[in-house]
């Protein structure tokens, strides 16, 4: 073995023992979870803690005549009943929403959604305030309801929201209609224009992306206690963003922001859901600082389903324009969002339709114009990114369906006629005609290793030959091939054009190494069970050197981690993660200025290998990070401060661009509409790839939500406005029997101005899945005319499908 | 939620009919009807209990008489609360029509649910309306008249009844 060959050998073992970027740590927050030890919002009990249950309106639209309280109070075990006219005079009635809209913590005059929080019982135990919101007598008088939304802005319709009535200035501009939100437009409309008048082939679809609801297993919760002594407030909650919760209590309640402790535990997924502020925690603070003593609210899973924050109900008109041989040269999409009862979309607050500018997807499309209309409804509000970055996946389904349309208009291959349109990787950065700037890309490459590995041209023919035999009448099964090309835009964002109620939307991490050489490293961010405490520890063992075990990852205090904006639309490691290294390098180099001390040689003769400083040429001369972590305490040298911490607040000089091709091959039987996935590839692009077995099995997730939205997950309501799919008898959430087998796959393309190269990922698969899924779908009954077939693609629905088409008879 | 039937009742329909206007036998023949309170001769106030799948909910409701046309028939209508558990209104249009000696009873149900009821219960809604119809019509045959002949009721499987358990074992 000569020497050169031993270094290297020494080199590979030390950062082996690192677990840093690249290995497949194991996650360390699973030691506590696959045991149940867990500590959720729901573990947490206090001495004489009380709690609280609500009155929810049966009907989608009345007037409250009144509302009688004293059967309930006179229920032994409870406390106190909250209505609006106690919130009232406390101006608490009414919270402000992050859309810039204002949302009833009780109703006061009418309600607006069935299920809406009407009073709020506070008892000894669960089941007894349960027991008396029976008891609580409200007279309703029923008013005629919204439910769909292309009814809301008729002349005739009923107003919904008599409380700004009048205000015909909105957050968003101008309202067209009482029961309009905001118009919001971007993009050339009269080139656009011109660009459809004089194009050789258009296609123009309504897609709809229906409403669904994320449903994390852990429903919304909260404990709040407050001290009355000292005047302070502590929040336990299901948040995402712990520290902005704790700004927006701080705003409505009066009370400072030092006095106030916002701990976001363990949390049991949130994927949106968990984002916004809702009426439950509101309650809670109020009734604990009225009672004194904590109060606990839990969500049941109907309540979840059925109240805090719904997803998707986008109506996308959509429109390509292209040349005769497929090169695509406009695109044109109104959308009609139906928000609900309330504006409570969980956006960046310039962003009033989020990031549906994305709409121009992976493609060149030179000129393009989009229009989104927000109008209310007799439905519950919400409208939160649902595994995705804000409104990325309608974006990415109008886009990837419509070129399947085009590209079955034109007669080309849906896969030809994509690569054909892909923005070049010598394009990139890449800006797009709707205003955003992609950082990297090479889409030509994924494309081509996805198109190979599948085996395209031989499922085409595959196809071929099953279209012949089943008009034959030889098979009643008929076989999709799906495809998906997604670009999302994740990691928000850059404070010029991202902020939540004015503030900016960096992110943060305070890095402190102890004396011994360990770590504890605080975040601004927030896991539901994305792995923080895992893949944070390896991006910090890389960068300074000390094992990812000897680093402990904190979230979620408000006291101890620095303020940052919070864990959704892929941003923790785009931003947090860059704050992450950032924050290393400055201890870097702060430990090189100590190791040179400590050396006594200059620091530009030092060179960084691996967990430490040596001197150039000279590698036995070496002082590794844990010796410098103690000099830096002990013996620093002389006018430097002692210690070895950093913090840095990171703000991301654009959003990443993480990119995949997707593909699904789907046998469907047109008897029965039962549709059978018989494979699916997911190739991810997302950069430097920090930890493989963490990004595989967030693909697994993602995928396995795209599959539920796209093949029956759907939050329903009856033209009364009764919510159908609130519980999980009606509500598709996939078990391990009906998820197919996922194939992952990937390239990888780093983020050119992220620190480490890295982008998100853990919401590319639900983006990606959705339009694939329902590409599968609708390439399988394309060869019979079916036209475009709306989601969710359930049996029952497909089954339609045959029906209408006379394939039954 | 709309539904129809007939039912042949061993009966006049002068019969028939009087008997559609007595509180006491429509208390014994709503299901799960605990108390009935005529307020003027065209209008009751009821307390019913009713179970849609898991959901359990006392109604308190108003029952009034119209389309009065003795002995062919009238409309009957409803409308309860059960608070948070959600609400009900409906109503079923009557027609009797003499057949010998005995009586066709034709009725047209239309309702509208709302709340929990509504939401928990979708699925389950038009098997229990026709089940309670059901249970209505028998119990008023066997008061009115004295044998019921079901003509057009909605049968239900053979098996019914029996529980999970029974019918497992009925089908080996």
């Amino acid at each position: 073995m000569n020497d050169q060959t031993k270094i290297d050998q020494d080199r590979a073992e030390r950062t082996e023992k690192l677990q840093g970027m690249g290995c497949k740590r194991k996650r360390v927050e699973d030691i506590r979870f696959t045991q149940g030890k867990g500590s959720y919002v729901d573990d947490l009990k206090l001495p004489g803690m009380l709690f609280g249950d609500f009155v929810r309106s049966p009907h989608a639209h009345a007037r409250i005549k009144s509302i009688d309280t004293s059967r309930a109070k006179a229920l032994p075990g409870v406390v106190a009943v909250l209505t609006a006219a106690d919130l009232k005079p406390l101006g608490l009635h009414y919270m402000p929403t992050l859309a810039g809209d204002v949302q009833a913590v009780l109703a006061e005059e009418k309600v607006l959604f069935q299920n809406q929080e009407v009073a709020f019982v506070i008892a000894e135990d669960r089941y007894i305030a349960s027991d008396a919101t029976e008891l609580v007598d409200v007279d309703y008088e029923a008013l005629p309801c919204i439910v769909d939304p292309f009814r809301s802005m008729d002349e005739d319709a009923p107003i919904l929201r008599e409380d700004i009535q009048d205000k015909m200035e909105g957050a968003h501009g101008p309202r067209k209609h009482p029961n309009h939100i905001f118009e919001w437009q971007i993009g050339d409309k009269d080139a656009t224009d011109k660009v459809f008048a004089e194009a050789d082939v258009t296609i123009k679809e309504m897609l709809v992306d229906h409403r669904t609801h994320p449903s994390p297993l852990e429903t919304c919760q909260s404990v709040a206690s407050f001290d009355k002594v000292k005047g302070e407030l502590t929040l336990w909650g299901t948040f995402q963003a712990p520290h902005v919760i704790r700004t927006v209590v701080s705003l409505i309640s009066g009370l400072p922001e030092h006095k106030i402790h916002v701990i976001a535990p363990d949390i049991g997924g949130g994927f949106g859901n968990k984002v916004g502020a809702y009426a439950g925690y509101v309650c809670s603070v109020v009734g604990s600082i009225v009672l004194g003593v904590p109060v606990k609210w839990v969500e049941d899973r109907m309540e979840n389903l059925s109240t805090t924050s719904f997803a998707r109900d986008y109506h996308m008109t959509t429109e390509l324009a292209a040349t005769k041989d497929g090169k695509i040269q406009g695109m044109r999409v109104h959308v009609l969002a139906d928000h609900g009862a309330f504006d409570a979309c969980a956006d960046p607050s310039k962003w009033p339709a989020g990031f549906m500018n994305i709409c121009t997807g992976s493609y060149d499309i030179p000129t393009a114009h989009l229009v989104v209309d927000g109008v209310y409804t007799n439905k519950a509000s919400g409208g939160v990114a649902y595994r995705c970055s804000f409104r990325v996946t309608e974006a990415v389904f109008a886009i990837e369906r419509a070129v399947e349309l085009l590209a079955e208009k034109l007669g080309m291959d849906a896969a030809e006629l994509r690569i054909k349109n892909f923005i070049k990787p010598e394009q990139f950065p890449y800006k797009s005609a709707l205003g955003w700037e992609y950082d990297s890309g090479d889409y030509h490459t994924a494309m081509k290793k996805a198109m190979d590995t599948v085996g395209y041209k031989e499922l085409r023919a595959e196809q071929a030959k099953k279209r012949e035999a089943f008009k034959r009448g030889e098979t009643r099964e008929i076989m999709g091939i799906g495809i998906s090309f997604f670009t999302e835009i994740v990691g928000a964002g850059p404070s010029k054009n991202c902020d939540i109620l004015g503030v900016a939307m960096f992110d943060s991490a305070e890095i402190r190494i102890h004396p011994t050489g360990s770590v504890i490293a605080r975040m601004g961010t927030k896991s539901q069970g994305q792995g923080h405490e895992t893949t944070y520890a390896q991006i910090i063992a890389t960068e300074i050197g000390i094992p990812a075990d000897d680093i402990m990852i904190e979230e979620g205090n408000t006291d101890t981690a620095p303020y940052g904006l919070g864990t959704y639309g892929s941003r923790s490691t785009p931003v947090a993660g860059a704050a992450t290294a950032v924050s290393a390098r400055k201890i870097k180099a702060k430990a090189q200025m100590i190791a040179a001390h400590m050396l006594e040689v200059h620091e530009g003769d030092l060179e960084w290998d691996v967990d430490r400083f040596r001197v150039k040429g000279l590698p036995e001369k070496f002082k590794t990070m844990k010796e410098i972590a103690w000099a830096s305490y002990n013996a620093p040298p002389p006018n430097m401060e002692p210690g070895l911490e950093a913090v840095n607040y990171y703000e991301p000089p654009n959003m990443t661009y993480p990119f995949g091709a997707y593909f699904c091959v789907m046998d469907i039987d047109v008897d029965t509409g039962v549709a059978k996935t018989r494979r699916f590839y997911a190739l991810d692009d997302c950069g430097t790839r920090i930890n493989p077995m963490v990004i595989e099995g967030q693909v697994h997730g993602g995928l396995t939500e795209a599959f539920a939205c796209a093949m029956g997950q759907e939050i329903r309501y009856d033209e009364h406005g009764n919510v159908m799919g609130a519980s999980f008898m009606d509500f598709f959430l996939p078990t391990a029997v009906e998820t197919p087998h996922w194939e992952t796959d990937h390239t990888v393309t780093p983020s050119p101005h992220h620190p480490i190269g890295a982008k998100g990922v853990g919401e590319s698969p639900h983006v990606g899945g959705v339009p694939c899924f329902s590409n599968a779908v609708n390439d399988a009954y394309a060869f019979l005319g079916a036209g475009h077939i709306q989601m969710p693609h359930d049996a029952w629905r497909l089954w339609q499908v045959g029906e209408k088409l006379g394939l039954h008879a | 939620m709309e539904m129809n039937g007939s039912q042949r009742i061993e009966a006049p329909r002068e019969v028939v009919y009087a008997a559609l206007n007595n509180d006491d036998v429509l208390r014994k023949c709503i299901p799960g009807c605990e108390s009935i309170e005529k307020v003027s001769e065209t209008e009751m106030n009821a307390k019913v209990t009713l179970r849609v799948g898991p959901v359990k909910a006392k109604f308190d409701g108003k029952v009034t008489l119209s389309d009065l046309d003795p002995p062919n028939g009238y409309t009957i209508s409803g409308e309860g609360s059960g608070g948070m558990v959600g609400f009900a209104k409906g109503g079923a249009k009557v027609d009797l029509v003499p057949d010998g000696e005995a009586t066709i009873l034709n009725y047209t149900v239309a309702a509208e649910i709302g709340g929990k009821i509504a939401q928990l219960g979708s699925r389950l809604i038009d098997g229990t309306a026709k089940k309670l119809a059901g249970e209505f019509f028998s119990r008023f045959s066997e008061i009115v008249g004295p044998q019921p002949q079901p003509v057009d009721l909605p049968t239900e499987d053979a098996n019914a009844g029996k529980g999970w358990f029974g019918r497992l074992r009925s089908s080996s």
